[in-house]
């Protein structure tokens, strides 16, 4: 397989994996409405999770044999990559226990939420990740300009998930009546999606940081940085992957 | 190296037997005055068989090696080499898990005895808040005896359904060795079957805010005779105290654990006192000063945090819920307090 | 003598700032609530403030922690004033405070305080740097002398020291509260904490709780800094890297635990709090401030400890020397993973479960309120699921401590080496699966109640492994007992004794008697000090020569030994007994009915002679520092790399590389060899094994 080749079949990875994500979105929410099971919900989550970390992730790059010098770029890169996993293992235990917190106190019930909304942003959320693997990929075929694109296409989708949670999502369910000191379902949900929302909000900072820095010629074959951003941006999805279904999906709605 | 084996092997023994006796004679425990506290000693004395010998078994090796084995003057070399046994190391892993493994099922033995079910038992309804306790008796002809002393009839089980008004509290009498937390919004019950007649204290054991210190209240365990007529007297007492509104009130103040922080005699509290409260002229945190009245006192026992007393800012009153006839009969009591 | 001038300096306007700050708070204080409150909270918390920062602009100017702490003070006053504007323009109607600010505005103030620390300190100069695009030198450089240790610096060794002694100074605070309040409960009867008794707006009683909590918070952050200050200070040479793998976020992990540090003394002034370290709701829903400030300081140093073991991790995964195989790594090495892999995970857990008390407070969300259909229950899950590894966190790197040290004073390998590597990374993953049996009484679902006794007993194997393992190594060796190894023998005596006394708590029917008594008191001093203080101070003695090149007085030494060592005994076993008969945690005052008056008061004499001793050690270390008795070569004749370089350690550890050729512990092997220095001899050359200077 020749160079450009390569550059070719990453790209369309890239969009076949979306694909996937996407019928598997699809199919949840078809689970949902029509047999409300959560196992296969959970497994739904833990398939979407699973090609996420794996393909947009790459969490095989951790095993990849670097350098044997270690002033190189590359080792040290290794070695980033290295801290950013152990952080986001070490993040995903916080997200793990507001799980543990909306499983006991609100059992299988779920605040009553908007559906369509909820469906919206997901949407949002997975079409930012796409494009963000893709601007990824370009960045490390040299591509500036198609880099740059689909980064800004990220932020303004990642931009979108956050109001469309904060600023709308939020108020509808203040004006319904579920606001964060109205019961436990309140607060389950303000909890879960502001510690989400928090994580979001510190992804679009990364992301403004590797377009600004990106315009000003940075990143050719040093692109550490932006696979760091990319990854915790798929982070921060895949944390929705699971906060989805577990808010919107799972089990009947109560106030 | 044989002859130190031995050595050793002697020590260890005679000196897990030293410690144990040491243990038992010095008699760790406070008197056993429930079955479930012979159930429980049993499991202690086991467990300090098992602390005694290991114990021994670390400490007298390591001593001995101190004293043999140390560095004669002038040596420079280094010891024998060597780096393991596998057949050891073994050993001492599956030993321990069997010993352990052993332990823990003893354990869930003695838990179950603990928690044997007599369906006879008589239930005692207890709140905790605050810091005081509250122990209502089953109903007797519609009456009940709501009391801050647990009494108890001797050989007969009791069972306790618990339950907190504010924070987590415990349930401990130390001679009965079991002890349970009152969470609020859950009950939990804890059985007991007192064997020994005395006077005994519940404590509070879990920390539960500035006098958790002094929650105590008494436990009083008696012939099933002397139990009986404490229980007519009281149920004569609740009779009476119903048909005056301050014998009402006085009731409902000594129920509700009031008195954890008013005193009624004058001497400081947590609150202020009730001693010449009615009719007294009070500062307030925000400088303005009212006369306790009628109208005063039903706010501050209903919505305690809209007027507060100078020097009182750090501890919050709860509020009570009671009905206004509730609220007269403790006015009429307070005003007796003069 | 310019270094004398500076301390009195500091001491001075120690005195000068704190007068002046009191002076600020209490006019403040008057303005608001129109009444003078001399011993109360607003006057105190800015006396504090002004004083500590005051100190170190006496002794260091105004540059490093000096401006940290200024930025710290400004940003908290912007932080609450920019809250209490908002609250002024929604009309809200109380704008103001019990404390001045109200309580949103003292947590936000908090918070932007820590947050404008980082800044003024200047840990996070670089990163601001690196998002600008621009790029910054691989290293910088200290300036020589002992300022490096008030400023940001990247070497892991300065980290090391700055860490460890932070740690003492918290030891130093929290052993005097426990003094104080040692000093009430010397006698039955309230003493001198009685209700009329005022101070920080608390009355006796409610004082007695703060300090109490206090002591046991503080001590255990200590801990954590003590821990992260020996495996900053030792990992990256031993396994032969020239720092840790990522400088700046090391220098970042230890300046957040100073802001962290502040934020909880604050908590004492800003009318304390009374619910102990673990901060059960719904006690500490009700609690004042100072609650907040107790859940954002151990929130902020939770983040020390996380990234800290980040780093380890990173370090001893990608940074090793070359031949360094798993079965190669020194045991320390071992057991610093072993904790860095609970603290990278669990923390996460208790400065969750404290930020949703801290978010029902603030915005009534009803997590743990029973009455918004919480449950107060659920928040112990989620306390203890961090907090009992968190022990094994405290004690791995002291038992690692034990296993690294006891080889080189009994000149014999470590008895079963792999079985005790293995050992650390079985007690952190059992570890993680017991942490309900602190919750036996709690009312939790009673069937999960066994399961939990099954696995906390499970952990008594393999600490028994490390146990057997040192008697073995021991037996037959030839055994030298310098101060160091003192402490690692007292360290396996006391240990064992808080181990032993771990599996009656675990025996659920008989943990209901034991449950929040001193016997669990007793327990976990014991443990703690047999996993912790103990081999802490033994590392501080071997390691010292390693930092400055000359010895710690051996007199004075075993001196704190022997004085530390019996008086503990006093203390915990008093406890223990005590505790057995009916003695409750947490209580300012015992009925005197029981009979405790005479051993607490022996207790309360021992308390305050471990006290003695530790002052003894810290003027030692002090005093050794420049007047101890020169040591430049491998003063323990020990076979672990950094030795056999000469002391103080070089900048960069290592000028030639080394390659790993044989295994750590082969004491009494002719002609083996662990390291091997591979550069040319000429320049650099290493120490011989004899301990030769050169
Ligand atoms: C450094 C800290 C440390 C360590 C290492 C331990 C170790 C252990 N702890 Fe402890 N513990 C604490 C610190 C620690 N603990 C603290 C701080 C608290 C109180 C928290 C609070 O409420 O404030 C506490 C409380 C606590 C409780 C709750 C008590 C209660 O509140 O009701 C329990 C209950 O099971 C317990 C059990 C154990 C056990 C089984 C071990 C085991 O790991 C011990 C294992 C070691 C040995 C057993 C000795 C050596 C082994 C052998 C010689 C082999 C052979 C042994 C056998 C066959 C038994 N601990
Ligand atoms: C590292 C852990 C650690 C250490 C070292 C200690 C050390 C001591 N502890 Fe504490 N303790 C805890 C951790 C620790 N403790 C915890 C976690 C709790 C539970 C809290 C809770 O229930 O919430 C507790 C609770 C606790 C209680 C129970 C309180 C209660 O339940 O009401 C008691 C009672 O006696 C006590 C006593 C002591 C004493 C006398 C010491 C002594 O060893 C202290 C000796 C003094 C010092 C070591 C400092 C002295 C040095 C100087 C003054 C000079 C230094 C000078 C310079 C640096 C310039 N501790
Ligand atoms: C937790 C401790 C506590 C308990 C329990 C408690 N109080 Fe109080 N009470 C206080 C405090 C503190 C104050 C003073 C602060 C204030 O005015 O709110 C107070 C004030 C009062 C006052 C006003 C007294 C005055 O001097 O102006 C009355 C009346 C009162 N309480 C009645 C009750 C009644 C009736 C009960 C029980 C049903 C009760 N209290 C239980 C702590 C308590
Ligand atoms: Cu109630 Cu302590
Ligand atoms: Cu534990």
């Amino acid at each position: 397989m020749n160079h450009t080749q390569e550059k070719k079949s990453m790209l369309s990875q890239g969009i076949i994996i979306f694909i996937y994500l996407a019928v598997l979105t699809g199919l949840e929410f078809f689970i949902a409405v029509s047999f409300n099971s959560v196992p296969l919900l959970v497994v739904v989550a833990l398939v979407k999770a699973g090609l996420v970390v794996y393909y947009y992730m790459h969490i095989y790059k951790l095993n990849l044999e670097s350098e044997k010098d270690d002033k190189s770029y590359n080792y040290k890169a290794g070695t980033n990559r290295l801290g950013l996993w152990l952080f986001l293992v070490s993040d995903s235990f916080v997200f793990g226990g507001l799980m543990v917190m909306r499983v006991n106190l609100l059992g299988l019930s779920r605040p009553e939420l908007n559906q369509l909304l909820g469906l919206g942003v997901t949407a949002v959320l997975l079409v930012s990740s796409f494009f963000m693997n893709r601007g990824e990929t370009m960045i490390h075929n040299g591509d500036r300009r198609g880099f740059l694109n689909n980064t800004l296409i990220t932020f303004i989708l990642g931009l979108g998930f956050l109001l469309g949670v904060v600023l709308v999502e939020w108020r509808i369910a203040i004006h319904e009546g579920i606001t964060p000191d109205s019961g436990v379902a309140g607060a389950a949900f303000f909890m879960m999606t502001g510690m989400h929302a928090f994580h979001v909000f510190t992804g679009l900072i990364l992301l403004a940081i590797i377009w600004f820095n990106g315009r000003r010629g940075l990143y050719d074959a040093r692109n550490y940085p932006v696979e760091a951003a990319a990854v915790y941006w798929h982070f921060v999805d895949v944390v929705w992957i699971f906060f989805y279904p577990a808010l919107y999906l799972i089990g009947t709605a109560v106030r | 190296m044989q002859r130190h084996f031995v050595i050793v092997g002697i020590l260890v023994i005679v000196m897990a037997v030293l410690i144990y006796i040491g243990l038992d004679s010095v008699g760790l425990m406070p008197v056993q005055a429930s079955t479930q506290a012979s159930d429980i000693d049993w499991m202690w004395n086991l467990e300090v068989i098992a602390m005694s010998f290991l114990f021994a078994l670390i400490v007298v090796p390591l001593v001995y090696s101190l004293i043999v084995f140390r560095r004669r003057e002038g040596d420079t070399t280094d010891a024998e080499h060597m780096e393991g046994n596998t057949k050891l190391e073994i050993t001492w892993t599956i030993l321990p898990l069997f010993v352990v493994m052993a332990f823990a099922y003893l354990g869930a033995v003695n838990l179950a005895e603990t928690r044997r079910v007599d369906p006879e038992a008589m239930v005692v309804n207890v709140t905790g808040l605050q810091w005081s306790w509250t122990f209502e008796y089953p109903p007797v002809n519609g009456l009940t005896v709501v009391s801050d002393e647990l009494h108890l009839p001797v050989g007969k089980q009791v069972l306790l359904r618990m339950t907190s008004n504010d924070v987590i509290h415990s349930f401990w009498v130390p001679e009965f060795r079991v002890k349970q937390d009152l969470v609020p919004g859950r009950i939990t019950e804890l059985r007991i079957t007192p064997t020994l007649e005395g006077n005994y204290k519940v404590r509070c054991a879990e920390l539960c805010g500035t006098a958790h210190y002094s929650m105590e209240k008494p436990v009083i365990v008696s012939s099933q005779a002397d139990f009986d007529a404490w229980m007519t007297e009281q149920l004569a007492l609740a009779e009476e105290a119903s048909q005056t509104p301050e014998g009402r009130g006085e009731a409902l103040v000594a129920a509700s654990g009031c008195v954890a922080c008013h005193s009624t005699n004058g001497s400081p509290g947590i609150g202020p006192t009730w001693l010449n409260l009615f009719g007294r002229q009070e500062a307030l945190t925000d400088g303005s000063v009212v006369t306790a009245d009628e109208a005063y006192i039903h706010e501050s026992i209903r919505a305690p945090q809209a007027k507060i007393v100078a020097g009182f800012e750090n501890q919050l009153m709860p509020a009570y819920d009671f009905t206004d006839e509730q609220i007269a009969d403790i006015i009429a009591y307070i005003k007796t307090l003069k | 003598m310019r270094r004398l001038n500076s301390v009195w300096r500091g001491l001075l306007l120690l005195a000068v700032g704190g007068m002046i700050g009191y002076g600020i708070g209490l006019g403040l204080d008057l303005l608001v609530t129109g009444a003078l409150n001399y011993s109360g909270s607003v006057a105190s918390a800015f006396a504090l403030l002004v004083s500590v920062t005051a100190f170190f602009f006496g002794i260091y100017g105004y540059r490093g922690i000096t401006r940290g702490l200024v930025w710290q003070v400004v940003g908290t006053l912007l932080g609450g004033f920019f809250v209490t504007g908002i609250r002024a323009l929604l009309g809200s109607d109380t704008i103001f405070g019990t404390f001045f600010f109200s309580e949103p505005a003292w947590v936000f103030g908090a918070l932007t305080g820590v947050v404008t620390f980082m800044f003024g300190v200047g840990v996070v100069a670089d990163w601001v740097k690196w998002a600008r695009g621009i790029d910054t030198p691989e290293h910088h450089e200290d300036e020589p002398g002992g300022g490096k240790y008030l400023d940001v610096s990247l070497d892991h060794k300065v980290i090391g020291i700055q860490y460890t002694v932070t740690a003492l100074v918290l030891i130093a605070i929290g052993g005097t509260f426990a003094l104080i309040f040692r000093t009430e409960l010397a006698a039955s009867q309230l003493q001198f904490l009685t209700t009329t008794f005022k101070l920080f707006n608390q009355t006796g009683p409610q004082f007695y709780n703060t300090i109490m909590s206090l002591h046991g918070i503080i001590m255990i952050i200590s801990i954590l800094l003590g821990i992260s200050g020996i495996m900053n200070y030792a990992v990256p040479f031993l396994v032969g890297a020239h720092d840790m793998a990522f400088p700046r976020l090391n220098a970042f992990a230890y300046w957040i635990s100073v802001p962290a540090s502040v934020l909880l003394l604050m908590s004492l002034v800003l009318g304390g709090f009374d619910t102990g370290w673990t901060g059960y709701p719904p006690l500490s829903a009700r609690a004042p401030v100072g609650m907040q400030m107790f859940f954002l300081g151990v929130f902020t140093a939770g983040w020390s400890s996380i990234l800290g073991s980040l780093n380890v991790i990173a370090t001893v995964v990608r940074m090793r020397a070359k031949g360094m195989s798993a079965m190669r790594l020194p045991i320390f090495v071992w057991a610093s993973v072993a904790t860095s892999i609970i603290a990278l995970t669990a923390t996460q857990l208790i400065g969750l479960s404290f930020q949703l008390v801290m978010f029902q407070r603030l915005f009534g969300m009803g997590f743990f309120d029973a009455a918004k259909g919480g449950n107060p229950v659920l928040f112990q899950h989620l306390f203890w699921f961090y907090s009992h590894p968190a022990v094994y966190v405290f004690v791995l790197p002291g038992l690692g401590i034990i296993s690294e040290l006891l080889p080189v004073f009994v000149r014999k390998p470590l008895f079963g080496y792999r079985w005790v590597a293995m050992s650390s990374l079985g007690i952190a993953l059992v570890g993680f699966t017991v942490w309900a049996h602190h919750m036996f009484t709690s009312g939790m679902n009673e069937y999960l109640r066994v399961p939990f006794m099954y696995s906390t007993l499970l952990v008594a194997v393999p600490t028994g492994v490390k146990f057997f393992s040192w008697v073995a190594t021991i037996w037959g060796g030839k055994i030298t007992t310098p101060t160091p190894m003192l402490f690692v023998l007292g360290a396996i005596i006391v240990f064992l004794l808080g181990g032993l006394t771990g599996p009656p708590n675990a025996a659920i029917a008989l943990d209901l008697h034991l449950h929040d008594t001193y016997f669990i008191v007793g327990h976990f001093h014991d443990t703690i000090f047999g996993g912790f203080i103990f081999p802490f101070f033994a590392a501080i003695y071997f390691w010292f020569p390693k930092a400055t090149g000359r010895r710690m007085n051996e007199f004075w030494g075993k001196v704190h030994f022997w004085l530390m060592t019996p008086s503990f005994f006093v203390l915990t076993l008093g406890m223990m007994v005590i505790g057995l008969r009916g003695m409750r945690r947490r209580i300012v005052d015992y009925d005197p009915a029981l009979g405790f008056d005479f051993t607490h008061l022996l207790m309360t004499i021992a308390g305050f002679l471990i006290a003695l001793s530790v002052l003894i050690f810290v003027i030692n270390l002090f005093h050794s520092i420049r007047h101890g008795e020169k040591a430049e070569g491998n003063v323990w004749n020990s076979r672990s790399p950094e030795w056999q370089v000469p002391s103080p350690m070089p900048v960069h550890n290592y000028d030639v590389p080394f390659e790993v050729v044989g295994e750590p512990y082969d004491y009494g092997l002719a002609d083996s060899k662990y390291v091997q220095f591979n550069g040319h001899q000429g320049e650099k050359h290493p120490v011989t094994a004899e301990g030769a200077q050169h």
